[in-house]
C-alpha cells in the first residue's frame, strides 16, 4: 500500500491540502491534524486537492463530516478539487456531491472563493 | 522390625558382659585353663561393642542436631567419663582394688571395676568416633572418606594388634600400627571445613565446647597412660579396648585442639559469612518471587521486608514513580515498613526537590551517610526523623526511572559498598518483580477484554437472522463475516405481512465496537420502523431523522432497504448511501443505483430531497444481489480491488442456480481473488432469487421482460 501525505500550502487567501496515497482509519488523524491546524488559525478557506489520492475509506469520508459544520459556521467551506474517477464513485456513492462542492480543477475551487468572499452555501 | 533388631543388640550386650564377667571370675578363682576359652571372650566381646555400635548409631540417627549441640553433647559424655575414671585412679578406690598383695590382683572388685571401666570407657570411645565421621564427612569429598576408612582400618589394626589372640609376637603389629593411626588422626584433623558454615553463634559454641574438649582429651591421654591400678584393671579386662580408648582420647586432644584453632581463626570472618549467607538466601526468595504470579501488594511487602533484612536497615519503603498526565511525574509509596506514612509524606515533601531529582538524573544509587548534615536531605533534621544514614536505589526499567527503593539505618555511616552492591542487585530484582506483576496485571486485563470481546461477537451474530425465510416465490441466501470480532456490517430479513417481506443491508462507517454499538442501534431502528412505513424511502427518512446528530460526527452509515411484494412480484427500495444492488435478468446483469444520501450525513430536508425509491417488476429466475464494500473493496495480493466488473460478471455467470449456490460461487470466487485468505474488512452478502409470481398475478403479468420503472440503473457491458 502507498502511504499517505498531507502537504499544506497558502496563496490568495485560500488553503489548499493536497492529499497522496490511501486515506483509510489509519492515515485519518494526519488529515484530521491538518484540518485542526487551520481551524486553529482561524482560516477557514480550505481547498482539499485530491490529484493523488489512490483511495479513501468510510473513515476518510469521517474526517470531512467532522469539520464541514465548524468550517461553514465560520462562513468558510471545504472545496474538493482534481478526483480521480474512483474516489469520486465513493464521494459519490454516499451522496457527497449534494452537500460538499466538488470541482475538476483546483484553480475553480480557488476563484469560487475568491468571487463570493465567504461561503457558497 | 527395628525395635526387633534393636532388642537383639540390647539383650547382646545384656547378655554379654555379665557372662565375660562371670567367666573372668571364675576363671580367676578356679584357675581354669580351657584352651580357646581366651579366643571366645574376645570374639564375645568385640560382638558385644559391635551391638553397642549399631545401638547408638541408630538412635544417633533419629537424635540428629546441629554440629556445635553434637560436640557439646560429646563434650558432656567425655566429661563424665573422665569423672568415673579419674576418681578411679585418684581416690582410694585405685588401692582399694590393687591392695597391698600382688596376689589380689585378680580381686573380684578388681575385675568387676575394670569391667565397668571398659564399658564406659569403650562406649566414649564409639561416641567419640562416631561424632567425629559425621563432621569430618561434613559436605565431604572423595578423599574425605577414603582418609577416614584408612584411619578406621588403622584403628581396628593397632586394637587387634593388642589383641593376645593374635599369634604373632606381642607388641609387633601395635607398634606397627600405632604410629600410622596417630598420622591418621593428624590427617583427618585437618579436615575442619565444617566449621564454615557454622552461624556466628554456633562458632562462639564450637569454640568452648572444641577447647574444653581438647583439654578434657589431654587430660584422658595422661591419665590412660600413666601407670595406675584402675589402668591395669582395665588392661586386665581387655587390652584392644585399652588401645582404643587410648586412641581416643588421641583422636579428642588433636581433633578438637585443630577445631578449637580454626573455629578461632573463622570467627571475626563469621558475621561477613553469615550475612554473605543471608543475601544469597535472601536474593533467592526474590527470585522466586519474581517468578511467581503473585499479587502486586504481597511482592512490595516482601520486597522491603527482605531489603530490611539483607542489610540490617532500620526502616524502608519503595515508592513507585510514575509520568503524571499534567506532564512531570508522581510518586506512591506502595510499601513501608518501620516508618510511617505520615512520617514518609512529610519526607517525601522535603525531599523532593533534591533527592529525587538526583536519582532520577543519574540513575545511580545515593548515600547519604549523615542525613542530618548532608546538604541533601538536611531538611528532614527538623522533622526529627531518619537520623543516621539513608541509601537510596532507583528501579529503572527501560532507561526509566519506575521507582526508589529506600533504606534508612540509625547510625550514621551505616552503609558501606558491600550494601550498596547489595541494595542495587536487588533493585534489579526487585524491577523486575514489578514489571513481571505489571505485566501479568495487564496480560489479565487484556485476557479479560477478549474474553468481553468473544461475548459481543457471539451477541453480535444473534443480532443476524439465524434462519432466513423460506418460500414458494422465493430464495433467500445470507452471511456475514467480521474482519475483527465485532463488525459494522448488518443484514436482516423480516417479514412484515403475508406477502411482503422488508430486507436490508447496511455498513456502518469505521471497525470494531464503536461500529458493532451503531450496528445494533440500526438494527432496532429499521426493525421498529418497518412496521410503521410502508414506503422504503420514507422509512430510511425517518431512520436518518434518529441517527443524525445521535452518531459520532465522524460516522455514518450506509443503507439498502427493499420490500419485496410476493403477490405482486416487485422488489421496491431505496438506497442510503450504500453500495448498489446487482439485479440480474435476462435482459442483463446491472447496478440498480437510485440516489440517495448515507445516513447520519445531512439533515432531514437535505436527505429527503436528494433520496429516491425505485421498484423493480420481477421475473422467474431474476436475481438481487446486495452486499457490502468489503467484497467489491476485496484486495488481491498487488492491491488491485475486485470491483464492481467482476462481481457483475460473476453474477451474470451464476444466476441461474440457486440462491445458495450463487452465494457461495460469488464468495468463492472473492476468496480465491484475495488469495492470501485473510480480509481486510467486514463482508456481507445477501442474494434473493425470485422463482415465480402468484397465481393471481400471474394472470395479470403479460410482460413477460422485466420492468424497470425507474431508468436509473448502469448497464454493464
Amino acid at each position: 500500500m502507498s502511504e499517505f501525505k498531507v502537504h499544506h500550502r497558502e496563496g490568495e487567501g485560500v488553503n489548499v491540502i493536497e492529499l497522496k496515497g490511501y486515506l483509510d482509519a489509519h492515515t485519518a488523524t494526519d488529515l484530521e491534524t491538518a484540518f485542526q491546524r487551520l481551524l486553529n488559525d482561524r482560516k477557514y478557506n480550505i481547498v482539499v486537492n485530491c490529484r493523488d489520492l489512490t483511495y479513501i475509506s468510510s473513515a476518510g469520508l469521517g474526517v470531512f463530516m467532522a469539520y464541514i459544520e465548524d468550517v461553514r459556521k465560520n462562513r468558510g467551506d471545504i472545496k474538493l478539487t482534481n478526483m480521480s474517477t474512483k474516489v469520486y464513485n465513493v464521494f459519490d456513492l454516499l451522496g457527497f456531491p449534494i452537500l460538499y462542492e466538488i470541482y475538476k480543477e483546483e484553480q475553480e475551487a480557488v476563484r469560487k472563493f475568491n468571487e463570493h468572499a465567504g461561503p457558497s452555501r | 522390625m527395628t525395635r526387633l533388631r534393636r532388642l537383639l543388640y540390647l539383650s547382646t550386650i545384656l547378655i554379654v558382659l555379665p557372662v565375660v564377667f562371670v567367666t573372668d571370675v571364675v576363671r580367676a578363682v578356679v584357675d581354669l585353663d580351657v584352651g580357646g576359652l581366651w579366643a571366645l571372650r574376645e570374639v564375645m566381646l568385640v560382638g558385644a561393642f559391635l551391638a553397642i555400635n549399631a545401638l547408638l548409631d541408630d538412635w544417633r540417627k533419629h537424635h540428629r542436631r546441629g554440629i556445635a549441640k553434637e560436640i557439646g553433647r560429646l563434650l558432656i559424655l567425655t566429661i563424665v567419663a573422665l569423672i568415673f575414671f579419674g576418681t578411679l585412679v585418684f581416690t582410694g578406690a585405685g588401692d582399694l582394688i590393687q591392695g597391698t598383695d600382688a596376689a589380689q590382683n585378680d580381686s573380684v572388685l578388681g575385675m568387676f571395676w575394670g569391667t565397668i571401666s571398659g564399658v564406659v570407657l569403650g562406649f566414649v570411645a564409639i561416641w567419640t568416633l562416631q561424632t567425629v565421621r559425621e563432621i569430618v564427612l561434613f559436605k565431604r569429598r572423595k578423599e574425605t572418606k577414603r582418609n577416614f576408612v584408612v584411619f578406621l582400618v588403622l584403628l581396628l589394626l593397632s586394637c587387634a594388634g593388642a589383641s593376645p589372640i593374635v599369634p604373632l609376637e606381642g607388641g609387633f603389629l601395635l607398634s606397627l600400627f600405632l604410629p600410622l593411626t596417630v598420622v591418621a588422626i593428624v590427617v583427618i584433623s585437618f579436615r575442619q571445613n565444617w566449621i564454615v558454615y557454622l552461624s556466628r553463634r554456633e562458632k562462639v559454641y564450637t569454640l568452648i565446647y572444641a577447647g574444653l574438649l581438647f583439654f578434657a582429651g589431654l587430660f584422658y591421654v595422661v591419665l590412660l597412660f600413666q601407670e595406675s591400678a584402675a589402668g591395669k584393671e582395665f588392661d586386665a579386662f581387655s587390652r584392644p579396648l585399652l588401645t582404643l580408648t587410648k586412641l581416643n582420647a588421641l583422636l579428642t586432644t588433636i581433633y578438637f585442639g585443630m577445631a578449637f584453632v580454626t573455629t578461632l581463626f573463622h570467627l571475626p570472618t563469621a558475621e561477613v559469612f553469615e550475612r554473605k549467607q543471608s543475601e544469597i538466601n535472601s536474593l533467592h526468595n526474590l527470585t522466586r518471587l519474581t517468578t511467581q504470579v503473585l499479587d502486586f501488594n504481597t511482592l512490595v511487602e516482601t520486597v522491603t521486608q527482605l531489603t530490611q533484612e539483607v542489610c540490617g536497615a532500620r526502616s524502608v519503603w519503595l515508592e513507585l514513580i510514575t509520568p503524571a498526565s499534567s506532564g512531570g511525574w508522581k510518586t506512591q509509596v506502595v510499601a513501608n515498613r518501620n516508618i510511617t506514612l505520615s512520617d514518609l509524606e512529610a519526607v517525601g515533601e522535603v525531599f523532593d526537590p533534591s533527592l529525587r531529582e538526583i536519582l532520577m538524573e543519574t540513575k545511580k544509587v545515593v548515600l547519604v551517610d549523615d542525613t542530618w548534615s548532608d546538604r541533601r536531605t538536611k531538611s528532614v533534621k527538623e522533622l526529627g526523623v531518619l537520623r543516621g544514614s539513608l541509601a537510596s536505589v532507583p528501579l529503572t526499567s527501560h532507561g526509566e526511572v519506575i521507582g526508589i527503593l529506600h533504606a534508612s539505618k540509625d547510625l550514621e555511616h551505616g552503609f558501606d559498598q558491600d550494601d550498596v552492591d547489595v541494595l542495587t542487585t536487588f533493585g534489579d530484582h526487585v524491577t523486575i518483580a514489578i514489571e513481571n506483576a505489571r505485566l501479568i496485571a495487564r496480560s489479565i486485563e487484556r485476557e479479560r477484554l477478549q474474553q468481553e470481546l468473544q461475548v459481543a461477537k457471539r451477541m453480535q451474530k444473534q443480532l443476524l437472522p439465524q434462519v432466513l425465510p423460506v418460500l414458494e416465490e422465493a430464495e433467500f441466501a445470507a452471511m456475514s463475516e467480521s474482519s475483527a470480532e465485532v463488525g459494522g456490517d448488518y443484514f436482516d430479513i423480516v417479514k412484515l405481512s403475508e406477502t411482503t417481506w422488508a430486507i436490508a443491508v447496511g455498513d456502518v462507517s469505521g471497525k470494531g465496537v464503536s461500529a458493532a454499538f451503531y450496528m445494533a442501534e440500526v438494527k432496532g431502528i429499521v426493525l421498529s420502523l418497518s412496521k410503521v412505513y410502508a414506503s422504503p424511502k420514507e422509512l430510511l427518512a425517518r431512520a436518518n431523522d434518529a441517527l443524525h446528530g445521535s452518531l459520532d460526527k465522524r460516522s455514518f452509515i450506509s443503507l439498502v432497504y427493499g420490500i419485496l411484494d410476493t403477490e405482486a412480484g416487485t422488489f421496491r427500495l431505496a438506497r442510503a448511501g450504500h453500495c448498489p444492488m446487482i439485479y440480474a435478468a435476462n435482459s442483463g446483469t446491472v447496478l440498480v443505483r437510485p440516489n440517495g444520501l448515507g445516513l447520519g450525513i445531512a439533515d432531514s430536508h437535505v436527505f429527503t430531497e436528494s433520496t429516491e425509491e425505485q421498484i423493480l417488476k420481477l421475473n422467474e429466475g431474476d436475481v438481487c444481489v446486495m452486499y457490502t464494500d468489503g467484497i467489491t473493496e476485496a484486495r488481491n495480493p498487488s492491491g488491485e480491488e475486485f470491483g464492481y466488473d467482476r462481481l457483475l460478471r460473476r453474477i451474470s455467470e451464476v444466476r441461474e442456480r440457486s440462491a445458495d449456490e450463487i452465494k457461495i460461487r460469488i464468495l468463492d470466487t472473492v476468496r480465491t481473488f484475495v488469495s492470501t485468505g485473510t480480509y481486510m474488512d467486514d463482508m456481507t452478502l445477501v442474494v434473493v432469487k425470485w422463482l415465480r409470481t402468484n397465481a393471481h398475478t400471474d394472470h395479470s403479468s403479460t410482460s413477460p421482460a422485466s420492468e424497470v420503472r425507474k431508468k436509473k440503473e448502469t448497464k454493464h457491458e
